[in-house]
């Protein structure tokens, strides 16, 4: 289906079907989640061999299973017999996975290791070889982050993810102690389509003063330090708006202490930054250690990835059908912090972000009504527009991408549609465009 | 039969246990949050833990720093929940969704410290949301009650979700 009509980046207008369409819905899980390189799991949350955890490339069941020999593969969670689901826990420790249908077995490294009655009632003339399970075609890690790509062909994962690893680099590589996600899955079903969420975070600071009026109010009634993000009091040069990085994005304020602010007590965190900003200074250099390391930021792995250093949750959305998805989300933690450190982001993540989240509890029903008014008849004709601040961006020394001031901008969400549109109207990688807008030679940094 | 395997609570106390619970859900139902707190102990803790789904025989270990929440209140933080509620910007909560809590299988044990009771139930909340829907969570609940000079108070609730997969955008309702 040709999408040239469907997003003009140059106004920031998209048709309302692109939320709605079944048709396009297909065409999306062909070319972005069937093409694009998607989160699976973080290294920390398969640490052994055996250690398995099941998730979802596109509507994909997949499970990411840690091999004796230290390195992780995937596969999808399905019997090459009959097609069953063979592991039906979230996750966990196996020696193999065994399908309830007939009782084929499949080793952690996806081979069939047993099938019941093989000699019986197949003669021996069943080849266990090519029976496997069917591997996610690509497999890499990327600073404990583990991706999967179901294309044949892609961009390296380095590539992909392009630019964007400044940005990545200030949460995953500023202490050498490396990140965990910690806690268990939460997981709420949103009957929203699975764009809204993104741009949500990827860009809106807009919706920050008014949808969470509520928890603003009473969250910062208990006289909590720091960022004030209300409508009113917003400082527009407070942040910046990055994108232009292959469709990823980034939303930062640039204090270097913001992302706690929202912490009923901030100080053993503020005290963490500025004992440990030096070396993250050394690591990463001024402008990172000074200014972001430490400072709210909403970062976006296009499509279905976000999470925010400061908040500290991490989040993949899976689509489940035009209008339906499930969200995931964890606490992150940098393993050098300490354990009560840890805890805290742990409790204050689920306070704030969780099921019961005070501000994440804001924004579920406005996404799917959003959604709802995309399917009518007379409103799947219509538009909805991210035009704000158009023709506002441009370079600004010591960061790459094309940049917004600001955290109240629609900057970011116009990439993002812009990514949307490319990758929908490629038929292959080859038909994707690269760019990596204003790149800057990292500044000089110290290994570890 | 009792777990404890010791004396039973008396007719007395069961019967008032039970109708706190009942008078707790109206509370709630009506949105009386002020009167609700009302109900709790000054140091209550109020949990809910996120659920996980695992094979029976699974032997990895629990998660390292800890399993999350969907509650770990304390009164302050039920207040805080309760500020955002009645801020006026919750706009999820107008029109009011309607919410009809449905509590059961009551059965109340003696504790350990004389003034204080073990109370197991099941609540059941019916949502009717503005879109129309109907969204009915389940949870088992264990608390601990201590008598008061105005009654039994609640001194603790561990809440025991019965969804791995929320269903629904939120809960701005409590169990």
């Amino acid at each position: 289906m040709d999408v040239s009509g469907l997003v003009d980046t140059a106004t920031g207008r998209q048709s309302r079907a692109i939320y709605s369409s079944e048709e396009l819905y297909r065409q999306e899980l062909e070319r972005i989640f069937g093409r694009c390189w998607l989160f699976l799991v973080h290294t920390s949350q398969i640490p052994e061999a055996g250690d398995y955890f099941r998730t979802f490339m596109g509507e994909d069941d997949v499970i990411v299973i840690r091999q004796k020999d230290g390195t992780i593969k995937a596969f999808l969670n399905s019997c090459t017999h009959r097609g069953n689901r063979i592991c039906r826990s979230d996750r966990g420790n196996a020696k193999a996975f065994t399908c309830n249908y007939h009782g084929w077995s499949f080793a952690p490294d996806g081979s069939l290791s047993a099938v019941p009655l093989e000699k019986e009632a197949y003669f021996g003339e069943l080849d266990r070889s090519r029976l496997g399970l069917v591997p996610v075609a690509h497999v890499a890690e990327y600073k404990g982050l583990v991706f999967g790509c179901f294309d044949a062909d892609p961009p390296s994962l380095e590539d992909y993810l392009g630019d964007a690893k400044f940005f990545l680099d200030v949460w995953l590589d500023a202490m050498p102690g490396g990140t965990s996600l910690v806690g268990e899955t939460q997981k709420m079903v949103l009957a929203s389509n699975w764009k809204l969420p993104v741009e949500n975070v990827c860009g809106d600071g807009y919706h920050l003063g008014w949808a969470h009026a509520g928890a603003m109010r009473a969250v910062q009634s208990l006289d909590l330090a720091g960022l004030s993000v209300g409508n009113s009091s917003t400082d527009l040069d407070g942040g910046l708006s990055v994108a232009g990085l292959n469709g990823h994005m980034a939303l930062t304020s640039l204090d270097g202490v913001s992302g706690y602010a929202f912490y009923p007590k901030p100080k053993p965190m503020l005290d963490y930054l500025e004992f440990n900003r030096p070396q993250v200074i050394e690591r990463l250099g001024k402008v990172r250690g000074e200014q972001l390391w430490g400072s709210q930021i909403n970062i976006t792995i296009f499509p279905n990835l976000q999470f925010l250093p400061g908040l500290n949750w991490f989040r993949v959305y899976h689509p489940k059908g035009p209008g339906q998805i499930e969200q995931w989300t964890w606490a992150m933690v940098e393993n050098d912090m300490p354990a009560e450190i840890q805890a805290a982001i742990l409790d204050n993540q689920c306070l704030t972000f969780g099921l019961a989240g005070l501000f994440d509890n804001d924004d579920g029903d406005n996404l799917a009504a959003c959604t709802e008014q995309s399917r009518g008849w007379r409103t799947a004709q219509m538009d909805v527009f991210t035009n704000m601040a158009l023709n506002r961006s441009g370079p600004r020394e010591g960061f790459p991408g094309d940049i917004a001031a600001g955290l109240v901008s629609e900057h970011n969400q116009r990439y993002f549609y812009r990514r949307w549109q490319e990758h929908m109207q490629a038929d292959n990688w080859a038909g994707v465009p690269t760019y990596n807008i204003n790149s800057v030679v990292a500044e000089e940094t110290i290994d570890a | 039969m009792l777990e404890s395997g010791v004396a039973p609570m008396s007719t007395e106390s069961v019967t008032g246990l039970t109708q706190r619970l009942y008078h707790e859900a109206r509370l709630l139902d009506a949105e009386r949050f002020e009167d609700w707190l009302e109900c709790m102990c000054n140091d209550v803790t109020y949990r809910m833990e996120l659920k996980r789904r695992r094979f029976r025989a699974d032997r990895s270990p629990p998660a390292a720093v800890g399993v999350g929440v969907v509650f770990n209140e304390n009164l302050a933080r039920l207040k805080l929940r309760i500020d955002r509620l009645r801020s006026g910007f919750v706009w999820a909560e107008d029109p009011p969704n309607f919410v009809r809590r449905v509590v059961s299988n009551v059965e109340v044990e003696r504790a350990d410290a004389e003034n204080e009771a073990i109370v197991h139930s099941v609540i059941v909340i019916h949502r009717n949301r503005i879109d129309g829907l109907t969204r009915v969570l389940t949870a088992g609940r264990s608390d601990r009650w201590r008598m008061h000079a105005d009654g039994w108070k609640l001194a603790a609730r561990e809440i025991a979700l019965d969804h791995a997969v929320l269903p629904d955008s939120n809960i701005n309702v409590f169990f």
